[in-house]
């Protein structure tokens, strides 16, 4: 912009002349490759104007373990979870949106136009040249503007649906306009239905627009204004017969679209490929029964052959896309690969839409196992580049990949196919949020459970979670990966991402972590044991909180409790802790379990017995007599065993002693034994005979203990 | 000797209504530059806060630390020298405007090509969501207002605290 800073300020508007008559562009060089002096160069390349840009931006690959570049590169401004992806990027824009607005609102508050380089000024407002559409104020029309047919033009250029049709009432109708712009008009009314589409700037909001299924039903409007300006159009030429079929069959209004072609075939009005293309898409609206639908489409492509027109790609995706609309089975089968077959006799490949179709055709989720993918997939790969042609496009790569991880399981497939999509820049074909996640979900589901296990770490670690934020579903998969495994600080550290990702709450994948974390708990180093103890000593504090947090605030949905399988887990992981931490998570477990009045696993009962000498052993003594009288709550014989190994540890005797004491002078324990010790020799009573051991001056005997008393 | 230079400045004054080339030659306040300006005076209790960048004075600029404006407007024949400078005051003023109460340090304005960013620290004192409202809207309407592409480096501090250097 500023190249020319040698030429004198005065000199610049001279400079502005120079600069556009000898840039590098205008420059004529010798267009032949022989010349006199044997020095020959190279036949000029023409370049586009980002060229060069695309050259560099090739250069520098993508780091997928960074946020993407539409967030802001700051630990409070990362986001980390689907939400927050959404919220952030959908903030930005929604930002973007109002200052456009302000922009478009107060538009004789941006009337100035910036002047590069410096010149002297012609008239106050007017002195930028050239003028940058994109910062300019956009027209505003209502009931009271004065327009001209250049309005109509420009609304119609920018697919303002909304604008054009008011521009249109307010120049009076269908009798004012040339019959050019009349059918530019109508091509507008016909390819977006009368529906004023999202507009190209607002990118995030494209991108992450609810998944709307394409719906197949009639959703032509119906004497609508496309309807009336094509009744008033005189005389009618074959592009407005074009447009209106087009219309119609693209939204499903098959049998109008129909006579209408007849119509125009009767009056000898050529039509165009794209019309018979559309026509083959909505066929199977005409006939009922798949034989005679067969039948229809091949008419259709008879009829076009006698029409003279040769068939393109677009015709072969609209054929697959009729039969595959038509159900599944045999027949439907061979047609469709009789269809390819013979398209590509005529040297027409099949698009990714194409293949898109004939994989929904295939491989049905309950039907047999059709491998037709391999064969689709080798062939894509020998193609040069993809480009995107047609809307379904971006359809491939997800059903790829579910079938993939559905239909084949075949993890070689899957990595091949994510490999054809990061190939040079193919990642477009990805479609958008929606259909991203839903791809990687496949991926990674394929993935963990086929994937060698250094393979699906890696690929864990470098999609998740800037790329890919794992929902439920696949949370559960990647932690059952990582239990068969026995990855125990991986474990460890799925507690962080359960959090991080907002799936904490969710008490199936939690006591999905726990079942892993107690199941891989024995075989790890004390480190990770450790980690994983203070783990379920955090996933206990953080249901706490959730349970005080709802109290308070009063929820309508409650959050979810860990179940008693649950809790003796957590248990059975800290029976040897060896931290706080550990000590911790197996106090709040018992006290919840106790709570509850609930039943621990068979497996707890040992790790409990195992757990009240350990814990009195480190001075837990409470805890100790807690788990020693839960013990004998529940009745298990653990209890007797567990309450005299846990009393010679508190007493410091051995167990010989300790039994004899306990079976011998039972009144006089009450007053010499301190309040743990007391209780755990209650607890053995209570195991013992069934009834605890009471005096009436004990005042130590936990309430807890006297209801069990009762319940006996 | 102050009071004859002041004298013939008015004098100048009037001289200036007939012929502009004596409207701008004298100055008639005292060269402070080096002394008072840009420097921040120590209080009574010492609890100024100041930052890094307001603690260290002019003269260090390019030794311990550098311009809160980037351009090449000042280097020999640049263009746009007055239209730089006050489009960099109206950049400073709408940030601080906009980002209300938020800003922590000095806005630094980086021009390259047609392409302007804008530096600054910020509080954390609204939520990530409307943080990304801000940006964008910053981002679009001096867009429009300064038509070129706009954008936003931001680094974000828990509190003003973060940032102070220290207090005189």
């Amino acid at each position: 912009m500023y190249s020319n800073i040698i030429i004198p300020r005065q000199w610049s508007r001279l400079a502005c002349v120079c600069r556009s008559v000898a840039s590098i562009e205008g420059q004529k060089l010798p267009q032949t490759s022989i010349s006199s002096d044997g020095i020959s160069p190279p036949p000029r390349i023409p370049r586009g104007s980002t060229d060069i840009l695309q050259a560099l931006a090739a250069t520098v690959g993508n780091d997928p373990t960074a946020a993407h570049y539409k967030y802001h590169d700051d630990p409070f401004l990362i986001p980390l979870s689907n939400f927050r992806k959404r919220a952030y990027a959908l903030s930005a824009e929604a930002g973007r949106k109002a200052a456009a607005w302000i922009r478009d609102e107060h538009a004789n508050l941006f009337t100035t136009r910036e002047w590069d380089p410096p010149m002297k000024m012609k008239t106050p407002y007017f002195n930028a040249d050239p003028q940058i559409p994109a910062y300019a104020p956009k027209p505003f029309y209502n009931d009271e503007s004065i327009v001209t047919e250049i309005d109509l033009k420009y609304t119609i250029d920018n697919a303002l649906l909304e604008d054009a049709i008011k521009v249109f009432e307010l120049l009076g109708g269908e009798s004012g306009l040339s019959s050019e712009l009349k059918l530019s008009f109508l091509q507008l009314l016909c390819f977006y239905n009368e529906k004023e589409p999202v507009a190209m700037e607002w990118v995030e909001e494209r991108w992450f627009a609810a998944a709307t299924r394409e719906r197949h039903a009639t959703t032509w409007k119906l004497g609508g204004l496309a309807d009336k300006i094509f009744t008033s159009m005189e005389p009618k030429t074959p592009e407005a017969y074009c447009a209106i079929i087009q219309g119609m069959a693209k939204y499903f209004q098959a049998e109008r679209a129909y006579a209408l072609t007849q119509e125009a075939k009767e009056k000898g009005i050529p039509l165009s490929t794209s019309v018979y293309n559309s026509l083959l898409g909505c066929i199977g609206f005409l006939k009922e029964g798949v034989s005679l639908r067969i039948e229809a489409l091949k008419g259709l492509l008879v009829e076009m052959d006698e029409q003279g027109l040769s068939p393109n790609t677009e015709t072969l995706t609209a054929c697959l896309k009729s039969l595959s609309a038509w159900g599944g089975g045999k027949t439907l089968q061979g047609v469709a690969l009789q269809t390819v077959a013979e398209f590509r006799q005529l040297g027409i490949e099949p698009s990714l839409s194409a293949y898109y179709y004939l994989l929904c055709l295939f491989c049905k989720d309950q039907g047999p196992k059709i491998d037709i993918l391999t064969n689709i997939i080798a062939d894509l790969e020998k193609r040069e580049s993809l480009e995107p042609t047609e809307a379904m496009d971006t359809n491939f790569f997800i059903t790829a990949m579910g079938v993939c991880s559905n239909h084949l399981q075949d993890i070689n497939l899957a990595e091949r196919l994510h490999a054809l999509l990061m190939k040079n820049d193919n990642y477009k074909l990805v479609g958008d949020a929606y259909k991203e996640s839903i791809y990687y979900r496949h991926f990674v589901t394929v993935a963990c459970r086929f994937a060698p296990f250094e393979r699906t770490t890696q690929l864990l670690d470098m999609l998740i979670p800037n790329i890919y934020v794992p929902e439920p579903s696949v949370m559960e998969e990647i932690l059952k990966a990582l239990e068969l495994q026995g990855a125990g600080a991986r474990l460890a550290a799925a507690w962080r991402e359960l959090l991080v990702f907002g799936h904490a709450g969710r008490a199936r994948l939690v006591e999905r972590l726990l079942r892993a974390l107690s199941c891989c708990g024995r075989e790890q180093d004390d480190e990770v044991k450790e980690q994983m103890q203070t783990v379920a000593a955090d996933i206990l504090k953080y249901g706490e909180l959730a349970e005080e947090r709802e109290e308070r605030e009063d929820r309508r949905s409650p959050t979810q409790k860990l179940s008693a399988r649950a809790l003796s887990d957590v248990l059975e992981l800290c029976a040897d802790a060896r931290c706080d931490a550990g000590w911790a998570a197996a106090a709040a477990a018992l006290r919840r379990l106790r709570a509850d009045a609930a039943e621990p696993a068979p497996a707890a009962r040992a790790a409990l017995a195992a757990l009240a000498p350990r814990a009195a052993r480190h001075a837990h003594h409470a805890l100790a007599a807690a788990t020693v009288s839960y013990l004998a709550e529940c009745g298990f014989e653990e209890a007797i065993p567990a309450s005299i190994e846990t009393l010679s540890v508190i007493l410091n005797r051995t167990t010989e002693e300790v039994g004899k004491l306990l079976e011998e002078n039972k009144p006089s324990l009450t007053t010499s034994l301190q309040p743990a010790a007391l209780e755990i020799a209650q607890a053995y009573h209570t195991a013992k005979t069934g009834t605890p051991l009471r005096d009436s001056g004990s005042s130590t005997s936990s309430d807890s203990d006297s209801e069990s008393s009762d319940d006996d | 000797m102050n009071t004859s230079i002041i004298k013939i400045a008015q004098a100048s004054n009037a001289l200036s209504q007939f012929s502009p080339v004596f409207a701008s030659q004298f100055h008639t306040s005292s060269a402070l530059c080096r002394v008072v300006s840009g420097k921040y005076r120590i209080t009574k209790k010492r609890d100024r806060p100041l930052t890094y960048e307001m603690a260290n004075p002019p003269h260090y600029i390019a030794h311990r630390k550098s311009w809160n404006s980037w351009n090449t407007s000042s280097l020999k024949d640049g263009l746009r020298k007055s239209e730089t400078a006050v489009e960099d005051e109206f950049i400073r003023r709408f940030i601080n405007g906009t980002w209300h109460g938020l800003v922590c340090s000095e806005v630094i304005i980086k021009r390259q090509f047609n392409h302007i960013r804008i530096a600054a620290i910020m509080r954390r004192a609204v939520s990530p969501t409307k943080m990304y409202f801000l940006l964008g809207y910053t981002e679009e309407l001096l867009s429009t207002w300064i038509q070129c592409p706009v954008t936003l480096e931001l680094q974000t501090v828990d509190s003003y605290e973060d940032v102070v250097f220290k207090y005189i």
